[in-house]
């Protein structure tokens, strides 16, 4: 029993990396109405910038608010820049765009950092708890608790402030937000800030797991397009959930089922979401109005 | 601007150009030219398949290098079991195509990124599946063949047979696609990208013919499979992975969706920035393919076959700026809808 | 219909302009077939080598998730043969002084890449091709590499292929020892214990886990050591947790633990303990650096961490004042760091590759391709710089890499020191 317990506690500490990045997904999208694939990368770059303040000397603490602040303007500033020649283009082209940001900044952080894994430090002691034969790292808890905090005020921002409200509003229809007086450009801009400055939180909170490096989220980032797409892409709270059930069918599959093994196991997951999608096209928690291409 | 009398007669003279660039350049080339070639011919057929489901049909997949990494698979397995190269290239081509075609009965209600996802899971399944059935895809180590030499007969050398054969075989997935899409099933694809009620209003099924493109694109996918293993001569894993199936997203948009002419420049695309790259600092790659990628995307977001239209609307726009006075207002004010006025203009 | 001959004219021109691109390079016909090089000797010179210099070649994954390894596989060569340049250059058996050029390519770990590669720098007149690391691109290039005659040689992949079959594959070699090689280390010394232990297993799915595999379980074949549980895990896995879990459910006296990615391979040290298991942990050659991976996985909760190594750890305070070290790190920063600034053990293992290379140049009696292979081939009893005592360059062993032999050592806190039995 506590074998299994332990393997649904595994499977929701890495649920709960799929979900951090994932929630920046979620938030670029409810925002701007885009998917970004440059998301990880982004996030990547402004954790090395956490990582050069620690190297500095600096706590980790001034490393995270330093980077969150630089991923804020970098995220603004690449919306400005870069983004804003596709918004209401072709949306391949715009999806292709960011594509080319992520390859970018990936080799900005390559040419900087080179590409081998560094140690990162941890936010959180490097203890671990346990309870009746089940075992968690306070830093699994401490990322999970970070997340889910975050998760509640993105819905908090979503629903009840008018910023929140009318970035929705840009995202679901621009041109009748403009003509209603909203500054979409503007709005547009913070959508993309404030996604990339929660990026860099999710960065800082993974990076003692998966060690910081230009590629460290390429992975993550089909597990977290997976969960936010699963959870309905304008659902904060699904793409959380969806990260955990990721992360927990994904364990089990591969320890329970003998033919499935460790190397199918990711096929669990996939094959569980299709039957889902197919159920519930607009995803676990999403709305339906929302779903576009 | 061409006088518009001679416009046919253009067009035939440019097809006679590069009809005759395309036979001759074996002949006078290097190896490694022509391998670089043959290799563009093969992305070309990989992003043609992609084309026909994305561009032409709208449906977004994230899937297509699975489709060439089972086509050659199957031409790989075929080639060491001692079959005719004839029944190696049908199987290549069908085993996709089922492979496609019970994938997107599956998943051809949905629509967007949750299709997309779906397609996402083509690669990042299949990767371990190929490792696990090693005794047909030789595990992790792949499938090495020594394949596709000439014929006693003709006094080629491998390189120069191996164009041949691929590039003869590419023209001819190419032109069947043509004729496909632009007859009748492309009028469907049409109309079902841009409005899937008016589709169901005039009697096409959407769900039907999203089946059929996502058929087409892993059949023809599964072509260039068996290319890619008469130019490289191995396949693995890697074949399939993930970032091969961005990277044909990529070149296809880069080259222009929606064109069989894009499919070929975005397959030079595809061949030729690594080439570049490589020459100006191999150790920057990345860094210098995402800027390329973003400068072209920029210049032509309709993509390199937009070229000629883009230099044209430059080009009248700056006679029209010089007869009247400048149209519109300087943008960046808050609350101009941008958006929508970049939008209008196709 | 007008604006239909717009994008016929453009294809055939950006075909004209693609090809032309290409043709920069070179566009001969005889490319390959002739030498760059004076007819001064009995034998006419293979392409790539004049009087003055020889060219090599690279194709290693400088960009993307293998990158880290990638890198070090051309940083430290690049350093070895450009710091023996600076000396004055490589001497050859023939009695002539050469300038050795090093052209690196990246393969991003694309087999189709990685042919490209390949067929580019013969294209522009390399001479051998050295050190690259991977193993579906090395595999991919090995067929054509023999084809044309083009020595493939000291590769960084362990992959058994690269080495088993010289007679099929004449002009391919390896550099570091195969993977079983370091499995059956492992192995041996579990054997030479004569009690039973029980033995967990977690693998990469590939040629590098599989191998690992192989090699240790035919060592233990007939003896009381037992593979009571094994597991598997993706190099795009983001966490083996579960797997650990699993593994140490078994409650195994001994964890081999054949992971590649350094990430991971912390992962694995750290779960272990958290669960409170604390077996015996055996840890490949490449994912066992002291300062990234055991103290962060904080191995010192371990009874023992054994490792196989056959070259020093440059940054280790145990070889601070090692001369061979210091040359290293003088030439390393003067020339590797450009291509890399984060260490990997393939960092050193490249530049001790640059050295076997010197050793064939100084016994090779022509300036060609087979001179080149029958002296790179009867090199033995060479000690390379950064190899541990007792360890010795072998390359007249058929069925094996350069490298052939491994130290088995054992983690004391800080560094590494020998084994003194299980």
């Amino acid at each position: 029993m506590s074998y299994f317990v332990q393997l649904v506690v595994d499977g929701l500490a890495t649920g709960s990396v799929y979900g951090a990045l994932a929630l920046a997904i979620v938030l670029v999208n409810r925002s701007t109405g885009m998917i970004n694939f440059s998301q990880g990368a982004l996030a990547v770059l402004s954790t090395f910038v956490a990582y050069a303040v620690v190297q500095a000397g600096a706590p980790l603490l001034l490393g995270l608010l330093v980077a969150v602040a630089f991923a804020v303007v970098l995220g603004a500033f690449v919306e400005r820049v870069v983004v804003r020649r596709f918004e209401g283009g072709d949306a391949n082209t715009a999806v292709v765009a960011t594509i080319g940001l992520l390859v970018l900044v990936s080799g900005i952080a390559g040419a900087i950092w080179s590409y081998d894994p560094r140690p990162f430090p941890s936010l959180f002691p490097n203890a671990t708890l346990g309870l009746g034969g089940v075992f968690v790292s306070v830093r699994s808890i401490g990322t999970t608790v970070v997340i889910v905090a975050v998760m509640v005020l993105l819905q908090l921002l979503f629903r009840f402030t008018k910023l929140g409200l009318a970035m929705r509003a840009v995202a679901d229809n621009p041109s009748s937000a403009a003509l209603s007086g909203l500054p979409v450009s503007r709005l547009l801009m913070i959508g993309w800030g404030i996604a990339a400055g929660l990026g860099a939180v999710a960065g800082v909170l993974v990076a003692p797991q998966l060690f910081i490096s230009p590629t460290m989220l390429d992975f993550t980032l089909v597990y977290a397009l997976a969960a936010a797409i699963l959870g309905g892409l304008d659902s904060p709270l699904g793409a959380v959930v969806a990260g955990w059930f990721i992360g927990v069918v994904e364990n089990l599959a591969g320890a329970y089922v003998d033919v499935i093994g460790n190397d199918l196991k990711i096929a669990v997951p996939f094959a569980a979401m299709i039957v889902i999608l197919a159920l519930r096209p607009q995803g676990l928690f999403g709305r339906r109005t929302v779903v576009r291409v | 601007m061409p006088a518009f009398l001679t416009a046919g007669r253009l067009r035939a003279a440019a097809v006679a150009v590069v009809a005759v660039v395309l036979v001759l350049l074996p002949l006078v080339s290097s190896p490694y030219v022509n391998y670089q070639v043959t290799t563009m011919a093969v992305f070309a057929v990989a992003l043609l398949g992609l084309n026909v489901v994305m561009g032409y049909a709208g449906q977004v997949s994230l899937g297509q290098s699975a489709f060439v990494g089972i086509g050659a698979y199957v031409a790989g397995y075929g080639t060491l079991n001692g079959w005719p190269v004839l029944l190696s290239f049908v199987v290549a081509c069908l085993l996709p195509a089922v492979v496609g075609m019970l994938v997107a009965l599956a998943a051809a209600r949905l629509r967007g990124l949750a299709l997309a996802m779906v397609t996402i899971a083509l690669p990042i399944v299949g990767t371990p599946v190929a490792k696990r059935l090693s005794d047909v895809t030789g595990g992790s180590q792949g499938l090495t063949v020594s394949w596709l030499e000439p014929p006693s007969w003709v006094a080629l050398a491998d390189d120069q047979w191996r164009y041949y054969v691929v590039v003869l075989i590419a023209l001819g997935v190419f032109l069947l696609t043509r004729n496909l899409v632009r007859g009748r099933v492309g009028r469907s694809f049409a109309i079902v990208r841009d409005n899937e009620a008016v589709a169901l209003s005039m009697g096409i099924s959407p769900y039907r013919t999203k089946v059929l493109a996502f058929t087409l694109a892993s059949t023809i996918g599964g072509a260039s499979g068996f290319l890619y293993l008469a130019v490289v001569q191995y396949t693995s894993p890697e074949t399939l992975s993930f970032g091969t199936s961005i990277n044909l997203v990529v070149a296809m948009v880069i080259g222009g969706t929606g064109s069989l002419v894009g499919a070929v420049l975005g397959a030079v695309y595809y061949v030729l920035v690594p080439v570049l790259a490589g020459q100006l600092d191999a150790s920057r790659t990345a860094l210098l393919s995402g800027a390329v990628l973003l400068l072209v995307l920029f210049v032509l977001p309709g993509g390199l076959v937009s070229l000629p239209r883009r230099v044209h609307q430059l080009l009248t726009a700056r006679r029209r700026r010089s007869a009247t006075t400048p149209p519109g207002a300087p943008d960046g004010q808050a609350g101009t809808p941008a958006l929508t006025s970049d939008g209008v203009a196709p | 219909m007008k604006s239909l001959q717009h994008p016929r004219r453009l294809s055939s021109a950006v075909a004209l302009f693609g090809v032309c691109a290409l043709l920069v390079t070179g566009c001969t016909r005889d490319t390959g077939t002739t030498g760059g090089g004076t007819e001064g000797g009995a034998a006419a010179a293979s392409p790539g080598i004049t009087d003055t210099t020889v060219s090599l070649g690279i194709s290693s994954p400088l960009s993307g998730a293998t990158a880290g390894p990638g890198t070090c596989s051309v940083a430290g060569l690049n350093s070895y043969l450009e710091a023996k340049n600076a000396a004055g250059g490589f001497a050859f058996g023939d009695g002539k002084t050469r300038q050795v050029t090093l052209t690196y390519l990246d393969d991003a770990y694309d087999p189709a890449k990685a042919v490209a590669n390949f067929r580019q720098l013969v294209n522009q007149g390399m001479f051998a091709y050295v050190g690259a690391l991977g193993t579906p691109t090395n595999a991919a290039v090995m067929p054509i590499a023999n084809q044309q005659e083009v020595p493939q040689v000291l590769l960084m992949a362990g992959a058994g292929e690269f080495s088993a079959d010289q007679a099929a594959n004449p002009w391919t070699s390896g550099f570091v020892p195969t993977y079983s090689t370091e499995g059956a280390a492992f192995g041996k010394l579990l054997v030479d214990a004569n009690q039973p232990i029980t033995v967990a297993t977690l693998a990469q799915n590939d040629d590098y886990g599989s191998g690992y595999l192989d090699g240790f379980t035919a060592a233990i074949e007939g003896s009381q050591v037992r593979v009571v549980d094994s597991a598997t895990y993706e190099p795009t896995d983001t966490s083996v947790d579960g797997q650990v879990t699993q593994l140490a459910a078994s409650g195994a006296d001994v964890l081999l633990s054949a992971v590649s990615v350094t990430p991971l391979q912390v992962g694995v040290l750290t779960k272990a303990q958290s669960l409170g298991w604390k077996p015996r942990v055996f840890l490949p050659s490449n994912t066992s650096t002291p300062a990234t991976v055991l103290q962060p996985g904080g191995a010192a909760a371990y009874p023992d961490v054994y490792t196989p190594a056959f070259a020093k750890t440059p940054a280790s305070p145990a070889f601070a004042n090692d001369p061979d070290v210091q040359e290293y790190t003088k030439a390393f920063e003067q020339y590797g760091t450009s291509i890399t600034k984060t260490y990997t053990p393939h960092c050193a293992w490249s530049y001790a590759e640059g050295a076997v290379l010197g050793e064939a140049f100084a016994t090779m009696e022509e300036p060609t391709r087979e001179s080149f292979m029958t002296a790179l081939r009867g090199i033995s009893g060479f000690t390379a710089p950064l190899l541990l005592p007792g360890i010795t360059i072998d390359t007249t062993k058929e069925d094996q890499a350069a490298v052939s032999s491994v130290n088995l050592v054992r983690y004391n806190g800080t560094g590494y020191e020998p084994v003194q039995g299980y």
